[in-house]
């Protein structure tokens, strides 16, 4: 039996990962802890398990894992807290909002001997792992550009206090997309232009909500990438990830959500995507109780966190700098 | 009036036919391949001439009709101006700016009527999200994604695939897109751009360019000559009450015919309109010349679209911002 226990339901994503657990055989949500008593309590009531006031309290149970699904700057403490604890930790993407707080959450883990993993589910999905069984069997040839998106709508709450968040749709909707492209072509990201702002909220948000990156790979592939929160409220879905793949023998085209029915229903009045592929987040838990099993890091480490956090940095920094900027890498 | 044709290839035959269905008459075809020049003359029972100057010199000519490759633009604008015909050109005006400027200069002295073939301002498409964004349905604009393409020019021989005469996809066919973002919504600040023409990959070329506009709408702007197959135009608006979105593939007709010795083909979605978006610029262009109204785009509009898809192969070259 495999003991898990879930940190801050402060990020949506928590709710499908403690659906998840309740999915796997053998494992169990042991507890859950949150700084908001009335959300954490009434989680526990809904997935059925005892929820923890006290942080070292939580920290001191049987617990063999924990994801962590808070705000994003309290990635950092949470994950050192666990690690100090001895538990495997899965941590909520961007695994940190600073690079150095990302270094040092890493070595703090490597250190202790806790395996550490960032939640990045995309890498799970059917059309992007049938992609890169593609470029990767050469079939595209030699990739010259790709084009990407990762739009969503304004998730709203903490999202939009960058004391919180760290920043806007940059930060939230760069680290998938950067991780997907490293995992796939299996090189890094050396250059990045960013154009950024806040385009469609004035006045309701004090971050960007737009962002249109221009990066370069390793061998000068070039890649555009959107990240944005540029979806409204009747839009049919939350947003989307893709990307346009261009090759030397040809291209490939991934929306890799696009696995829906359209749904149209007098009870909603709004257009909605019902989607059906195979859910992602399944395999991100089931990968997360295996590494704990295993005793080795999740699918996605901490250096893969780092590398995406980095991309994210960079691309504030040359939107403040005006100009295209290198990537440097951090060793760790 | 009588309609001189310069360049006999595929545009030279649409805007011929364009012309006649706007009430002119071809009269002059040239063309420097002489089968193609004789064919469409034919064609539109006119008379062939290898020369494109006498063409511009013949007195019974009144509008000559520029469909030569970029680089041949400049000089036939120029001695078309000198004789003080009805000019119109297909885009992109000239391939630098420099030559803008300077028939712009001598159009100005002469009074000369330059229209510019910046056919996009007439697609019904594009002129209903024109209207939309006009009329405020999704709010105050703040992000536009632009996407045009597909195969790269057709033809071993097709001068498109010499990226210095054609300058790749970005001058050639992002142009289209570049000036109807600054027609919507003003003046340009700044772009970046990343295309292909340094690889040396040509007739393949990518081009994705981020476009700052003066009144801060954000804007990326993508241009293919690298798909196998196909032509796509997709655009999406975003607004701070609403999104919308285009895609030339959602057509009301698609048509699939098997090839003779198989049983598989290709599929042609098409979109028909009553007027061709073609056949409304050159009434546009018709009806400035009869009645002094101004035609939607202007040879200051053509120059702007020059300068900005030369800073943007200026950004792909440099790899940095260019400001303009």
């Amino acid at each position: 039996m495999i003991k898990l226990g879930i940190m801050s339901f402060a990020h949506l994503h928590a709710y499908s990962y403690a659906h998840c657990v309740s999915l796997i055989p053998d494992v169990e949500l042991t507890a859950i802890w949150d700084d908001d008593k009335d959300r954490g309590r009434e989680a526990s009531k809904r997935y059925n398990t005892q929820f923890i006031e006290d942080l070292d309290e939580f920290l001191n149970l049987p617990i063999d894992g924990v994801i962590i699904t808070s705000e994003n700057v309290n990635h950092k403490p949470m994950v050192i807290k666990s690690a100090q604890a001895n538990k495997w930790i899965l941590c909520e993407k961007p695994l940190a909002t600073t690079i150095e707080d990302a270094v040092f959450m890493i070595n703090t883990c490597k250190k202790i001997g806790v395996g550490l993993g960032v939640a990045f589910p995309c890498k799970f999905l059917t059309p992007l792992l049938k992609a890169k069984e593609y470029i990767n069997a050469g079939k595209l040839g030699d990739i010259l550009s790709i084009a990407c998106t990762n739009n969503g709508s304004y998730p709203g709450g903490w999202f939009g206090n960058v004391k919180l968040s760290g920043g806007g749709a940059v930060m939230d909707h760069t680290v998938h997309v950067a991780d997907i492209l490293r995992w796939m072509l299996g090189r890094e990201f050396e250059s990045v232009y960013c154009e950024l702002g806040n385009q469609l909220h004035k006045g309701i948000l004090e971050t960007d909500d737009m962002g249109c990156l221009q990066l370069e790979m390793e061998g000068g592939i070039q890649v555009s990438h959107i990240a944005s929160w540029n979806r409204p409220k009747s839009f049919p879905t939350w947003g989307d990830v893709t990307m346009e793949f261009i090759g030397t023998k040809g291209v490939l085209y991934v929306d890799a959500f696009n696995q829906k029915l359209n749904i149209y229903s007098d009870f909603v009045m709004k257009t909605e995507w019902g989607f059906w592929g195979d859910n992602p987040d399944f395999w991100l838990i089931q990968d997360f109780v295996m590494s704990i099993q295993e005793k080795r890091d999740p699918m996605s480490k901490g250096l893969d966190g780092l590398r995406s956090v980095e991309v994210t940095v960079f691309a504030y920094e040359s939107f403040k700098a005006g100009k295209k900027i290198k990537i440097k890498r951090t060793k760790s | 009036m009588n309609v001189g044709i310069l360049g006999c290839g595929t545009m030279g035959r649409l805007h011929a036919e364009m012309a006649e269905k706007s009430g002119l008459k071809v009269i002059l075809c040239s063309d420097v391949n002489i089968k193609n020049g004789k064919s469409l003359a034919k064609e539109f029972k006119a008379k062939f001439v290898k020369n494109w100057e006498d063409v511009v010199s013949n007195k019974n000519v009144d509008i000559v009709a520029i469909t030569t490759p970029t680089p041949l633009h400049f000089p036939m604008l120029d001695m078309s101006v000198k004789k003080r015909k009805y000019i119109f050109c297909e885009k992109p005006f000239c391939r630098t700016v420099e030559e803008c400027k300077k028939i712009i200069q001598k159009a100005e002295k002469t009074n000369v009527k330059i229209f510019v073939g910046h056919v996009v301002r007439y697609f019904h498409e594009f002129e209903a999200i024109h209207e939309l964004i006009k009329s405020g349905k999704i709010g105050e604009v703040g992000f536009i994604k632009m996407y045009r393409g597909g195969m790269p020019p057709q033809g071993k021989k097709s001068w498109f695939r010499d990226f210095s005469m054609s300058g790749g996809v970005t001058f050639d066919c992002m142009i289209h897109d570049i000036d109807w973002l600054r027609y919507v919504f003003g003046e340009v600040k700044t772009v970046f751009c990343q295309n292909l023409i340094e690889r040396k990959c040509a007739p393949l070329d990518y081009s994705q360019v981020t476009v700052r506009m003066k009144n801060g709408v954000l804007a990326l702007v993508i241009g293919t000559w690298a798909h196998p197959s196909g032509f796509r135009v997709k655009v999406e608006v975003c607004g701070s009450d609403g999104l919308m979105y285009y895609d030339n593939m959602e057509s009301p007709l698609e048509l699939q015919l098997r090839e003779k010795k198989d049983v598989t083909g290709t599929i042609v979605p098409e979109s028909p309109v009553l007027k061709s978006p073609y056949q409304r610029e050159w009434e546009d262009f018709i009806n400035w010349i009869n009645n002094g109204q101004e035609p939607r785009v202007s040879m200051y509009d053509a120059l702007k679209a020059v300068e900005i898809v030369s800073a943007c192969l200026h950004s792909a070259k440099v790899k940095q911002p260019v400001t303009l």
